[in-house]
């Protein structure tokens, strides 16, 4: 067995936090959705009605997937403050311990992305759960074949989990005020690149860019962001100590 | 025998002070060695930097001929218990299981009997285990791992007296079977004292005794009796510590004291009694007033 699999076993040696907590926070988060929306008649359908109109069938998105792919970013942290220092006590390296936990991220973030696409054929399929509810669905975001829907699920859930394990890294090292130049550095970073913008009168340009950006070209952004926290995690946890 | 670790002029420099300065000491294989020494004095510091959890400032350090920093093939074959041992959100039987999975001599069997021994549920959450048992936790990983290289530090903080035997009788059994390099830091010095093959003592980052376990007894010798025979008694010889009652003097030399010496004590009726390692410890380390170290150079194997 290599040492990257014996990482991913060891997170998932106790499969309470990667398997159970997600999927819990999931179907809750799908039941108040679907309680919400059922007791809320749509305003615009009532109105329509009300004046002899046929109402238009509009979905009504919840948003609420989101606290799937917040929690990743949870999972993420807590994969460095939580595990990392019981994982180097065991014999392994910095550089498996992050490869193997990344790759743990990665098959999780995969297969949650075939089981989004999976109910999101079937939330089309039954009108929204018989209740117009937009749940799998996004707009924009994921809201196009079911491959996309994967791909970019897939995406950004690893996109998530990597950055909070930077993070989680972040506060190893440095600890609580290094974490917060961490914060700060990000943010100064945004503004600089605002500010070049500005300076070059640039904003027409990333404003004409960002209107044509599908949604396959954001995940592939997505991609390459994800790819660059990823290397950023690995420079750090290099030094990092328990 | 090469040297199972090696550190020679180990620096570990903090912002505002130094853990370790200029630390040089060899432990063969298959030993048993103590590391010994006052709190903050660097023992953990120095077992982090030879587990590969902390980077030394400066200085080489070898363990099984290699650098142990990143390096998997030295590190799967060594074991790093320490006091302070932080754990996921696990169970018991977790991770046991997951310390299977890493250590190629893992030995389940071992395990479960050590379990059994100290009276470690498999079901029960590390976090809701007392002090005393997550010692028992780290010392059943330490001592089933088999590893080549073994270190514990302060493995058994918040043990019982009968659970220490217990962690002394396994690991001489078990080493008994399967020799290994066992590195321990410990403030049980007299209790842990008949373990060590050889004892390493640091203080404020400094090694200040390196030496072979027999080569320490008889080293310094107690001698008490009536003042004018005890001055009689160690003129010439060195001393470092000097205590006067009354008419009563109690003095500590340092030297092994031969036949001769010794007829002579009996014949001015003086009382001899040889320094525990404990003793020696405090004397080498930490002892406000403690000589120089150059009196125990001799000593040094």
């Amino acid at each position: 067995m290599s040492t990257l699999v014996k990482v991913a076993r060891y997170h998932l040696v106790q499969p309470y936090q990667y398997l159970i907590v997600p999927w819990g926070i999931l179907a809750f988060a799908f039941a108040v959705s679907l309680a919400t929306i059922a007791m809320t008649p749509s305003g615009h359908a009532a109105a329509l009605t009300l004046h002899g109109l046929s109402p238009v069938a509009k979905v009504r998105y919840t948003g609420s997937l989101s606290s799937f792919f917040i929690f990743f970013f949870v999972l993420g942290v807590q994969s460095i403050g939580r595990s990392l220092p019981f994982g180097l006590a065991l014999g392994v390296s910095r550089r498996s311990f992050y490869a193997g936990t990344a790759l743990l991220a990665a098959v999780l973030a995969c297969a949650s992305g075939l089981v989004f696409a999976g109910l999101q054929a079937i939330e089309v399929a039954t009108d929204g759960w018989g209740t117009r509810m937009g749940f799998f669905r996004v707009p924009y975001l994921l809201a196009g074949p079911w491959y996309l829907t994967w791909l970019s699920s897939f995406v950004g859930l690893t996109l998530l989990y990597v950055y909070g394990m930077w993070f989680g890294i972040a506060y190893r090292r440095w600890g609580l005020l290094g974490t917060i130049a961490f914060i700060a550095a990000q943010v100064t970073a945004l503004l600089a690149t605002g500010a070049l913008v500005s300076v070059a009168h640039g904003w027409t340009g990333v404003g004409r860019f960002f209107t044509h950006l599908t949604a396959a070209g954001l995940t592939g952004l997505l991609a390459v962001l994800a790819v660059a926290l990823l290397a950023g995690g690995q420079a750090t946890i290099r030094r990092a100590t328990v | 025998m090469r040297p199972a670790i090696s550190v020679t002029g180990l620096t570990r420099r903090y912002r505002d002070h130094v853990a370790l300065e200029e630390v040089s000491a060899q432990i063969e294989e298959g030993s048993i060695c103590g590391l010994l020494g006052r709190n903050g004095a660097g023992k953990t510091t120095l077992l982090r930097i030879l587990a590969g959890q902390e980077f030394p400032s400066s200085g080489v350090v070898r363990v099984l001929g290699a650098p142990p920093a990143e390096n998997e093939d030295v590190l799967r074959r060594m074991v790093f218990i320490r006091e302070d041992q932080a754990y996921p959100d696990f169970k018991v039987g977790h991770a046991l299981r997951a310390a299977s999975w890493f250590y190629p001599n893992w030995d389940g069997e071992l395990a479960g009997q050590l379990m059994a021994d100290f009276g470690l549920r498999p079901n029960k959450a590390i976090k809701r285990l007392s002090r005393g048992m997550r010692s028992a936790l780290g010392i059943a990983i330490g001592i089933a791992a088999r590893a080549d290289v073994t270190l514990f530090d302060e493995p058994y903080a918040g043990l019982d007296a009968v659970a220490r035997q217990i962690f002394y009788d396994r690991l001489l059994a078990d080493y008994a079977e399967r020799p290994r390099t066992i590195l321990l830091s410990t403030h049980l010095i007299d209790e842990a004292a008949a373990l060590f093959e050889r004892v390493v003592v640091i203080d404020r980052g400094r090694v200040v005794l390196d030496a072979a376990a027999d080569g320490l007894r008889g080293v310094a010798t107690t001698v008490s009796g009536p003042v004018l025979a005890v001055d009689d008694f160690t003129t010439g010889r060195p001393v470092w510590n000097r205590r006067r009652l009354g008419s009563q003097a109690s003095v500590v030399t340092v030297g092994q004291l031969d036949e001769a010496a010794r007829a002579k004590a009996r014949a001015l009726g003086l009382d001899l009694v040889p320094l525990t390692l404990q003793q020696l410890v405090v004397h080498a380390a930490g002892w406000p007033g403690a000589p120089e170290t150059a009196n125990l150079e001799g000593v040094s194997a």
